[in-house]
């Protein structure tokens, strides 16, 4: 064969080859396509607009001014950032010392490992569903178990506004530990034995040796840890959807609780009419709130870097 | 471990039993709410309703679980669980290790745009109003009579990590397999089949166990397709709906039953596999 002619046969490999690889990827384009970037638009298309699901008549201006004063939706705004903080308060913590104490050479870490782990396989809808049976005021096993210790009246935890938010962080610390606890052990697995071996020998106990030697060479993760821990908490909502549907009194209603209700209408059985167009601008303004907390904690971190 | 047990004095060793001890103890708070839920549908609703603290059953009644799969329709929800799950994983595996492939091997122009594109998705969360138009369009298709949106929207969320997972397992295969491949007439498909799949197969397991997960949690998107059609609502939207439903003093037997139906395989699953799952999760939240 002459050259131009293995060249020529080269090319023609190639084509097909890019052809095949075209073909190839085509099934994932094909659902970003309709799964991320569609609906992205569509929910753009009626900001402006007053929309059942049926009908859409164009209001301009109104759902912006709506937003302005619906102090439902602010409030479930602040409840968003109060459930945020209790999570990450307790979640963080809880994490890192079960990480820390897993790395011990202790007898049943990893039966440890696997039961702190557990709760992340379970779907939040049926953990939220089993939490409502445990917080129930009058046949709850947790009021009944404390009413055992000597406990006078049953605490109402889900349909008193002072108890709920307690309620749906203890929900989420349970369900969401285990993950970051991994993290957190991947992160350490990185520290060389050869560390923890020169500390020991220059005589650092244990709490120095985390304070001096374990929280400094895990900031890295730390960081990445507290970044999926926060954006985690803003997107949580299946969890408590269907543990307090938001209440007593729209006290635990979150920021994407609430736009689920203006989407699909609320509660599942007595539909209220949705309001999309409302809901979609409320999404818009929800997707630039996370935006802008999760700039607001890199700058931080950045900030963190320059003083450690 | 031997040799660091060898060092410890008296004093270590009472501080380790301690921390055991404060372990074991968070072990049980940990999985009390799952022993409790499975316990419970044991009980009569008698028994659930008046409460208490004790946890076992006083008579055991596993006639809750006939009533659950046969009064409450429990049969038909964990059918469509189970062929939801199943087909999530199956297209998921498919689909994300060709392209993973693709994007590790082939060259083409606007590759790394449409990689971009899925990075950025990944970051950007709307919440529920994506489900709207795509229940709107499955509507307009006339495919809201079938599982099939369900899954593919399901695969359709999912699918940017498990592409991550796979590009980057192609990566770290060296390329002079493809060459010897491509050098013996293999096309570019076929070296795939033949020379990556079989690579492949550690983070195969861990999409499929990912991936199903996926598939048998997913709670909001079947809600939304399912409001109007009993028959298609998987585990999670059913007894969900049974207690929505139910009112007050509702048959809590049956719900515990349900809930336990719901929530048993995925744990008898991961009880097997949960090595593959926690090195999955990480692997997941790392390269995403």
């Amino acid at each position: 064969m002459s050259n131009k002619g293995m060249k020529k046969q080269v090319k023609k490999e190639d084509r097909r080859d890019r052809i095949s690889a075209i073909l190839m990827l085509s099934p994932v384009v094909f659902l970003l396509l309709i799964c991320s970037i569609y609906p992205f638009l569509w929910m753009f298309r009626y900001v402006c607009y007053d929309y059942n699901g049926f009908s859409a008549t164009f209001t301009g201006a109104r759902n912006f001014t709506r937003m302005i004063s619906d102090t439902t939706f602010w409030s479930s705004v602040g409840h968003t950032f109060e459930y945020a903080f209790y999570k990450l308060v307790f979640i963080i913590p809880l994490a890192l010392i079960c990480a820390v104490l897993l790395n011990q050479k202790i007898k049943g870490t990893s039966v440890f490992r696997a039961i702190y782990f557990m709760p992340t396989v379970i779907s939040s809808s049926i953990s939220g569903m089993i939490f409502t049976f445990i917080f129930a005021t009058q046949n709850g096993i947790l009021n009944g178990i404390l009413m055992a210790l000597g406990m006078g009246a049953p605490v109402q935890w889900l349909t008193s506004p002072d108890h709920v938010m307690t309620a749906v962080t203890v929900l989420a610390v349970w369900g969401g530990f285990g993950n970051y606890m991994l993290y957190f052990i991947t992160g350490m697995n990185v520290i060389s034995e050869d560390v923890y071996e020169a500390a020991k020998i220059d005589g650092a106990n244990g709490v120095q040796t985390f304070f001096k030697i374990t929280l400094p060479m895990l900031s890295p993760i730390l960081k990445v840890v507290l970044m999926l821990a926060i954006t985690g908490a803003f997107k949580d909502y299946e969890a408590i959807m269907v543990l307090t549907q938001g209440g007593p009194g729209n006290r635990s209603m979150v920021m994407f609780l609430y736009i689920y209700n203006m989407i699909f209408g609320s509660g599942l059985t007595n539909m209220t009419q949705p309001q999309i167009g409302y809901g979609a601008l409320l999404s818009v303004v929800a997707a630039i709130i996370v935006g802008l907390v999760t700039i607001a904690y890199q700058r931080i971190a950045r900030r963190l870097d320059d003083v450690m | 471990m031997e040799k660091s047990r060898a060092v410890m004095s008296g004093k270590q060793k009472a501080i380790m039993a301690v921390i055991w001890v404060l372990m074991a103890f968070l072990a049980i708070l940990t999985i009390f709410p799952v022993v409790y839920i499975i316990l419970g549908s044991f009980k009569s609703n008698v028994e659930l309703l008046v409460g208490g603290s004790n946890i076992f059953p006083s008579e055991w009644h596993p006639e809750n679980y006939v009533q659950a799969w046969t009064g409450a329709k429990f049969a038909t929800y964990t059918w469509n669980s189970v062929t939801i799950s199943v087909c999530v994983m199956l297209i998921s595996l498919f689909i994300s290790t060709m392209a993973g492939y693709v994007f590790s091997r082939s060259h083409f122009p606007g590759k790394n745009l449409i990689y971009g594109i899925f990075v950025a998705f990944m970051f950007i969360n709307v919440g529920s109003v994506s489900i709207r138009p795509l229940y709107e369009l499955a509507t307009a298709l006339h495919l809201n009579e079938s599982l099939l949106p369900i899954v593919l929207i399901s695969v359709g969320t999912g699918q940017a990590t498990y592409i991550f997972l796979s590009r980057g397992f192609v990566d770290s295969v060296p390329k002079e397999l493809d060459e010897a491949a491509k050098i013996d007439g293999c096309t570019f498909f076929q070296t795939f089949i033949r020379i990556i799949l079989p690579v492949l197969k550690p983070v195969m397991g861990t999409i499929a166990l990912l991936s199903f997960r996926q598939g048998w949690n997913e709670y909001i998107m079947p809600l939304v397709f399912t409001m109007a059609r009993d028959n298609l609502r998987p585990l999670t939207v059913g007894v969900n709906m049974l207690k929505a439903t139910g009112g007050g003093a509702a048959a809590w037997n049956v719900m515990f039953a349900g809930a336990s139906i719901a929530v048993v395989p995925m744990l008898i699953i991961y009880i097997l596999f949960n090595k593959n799952f926690m090195s999955g999760s990480t692997a997941g939240a790392v390269k995403g």
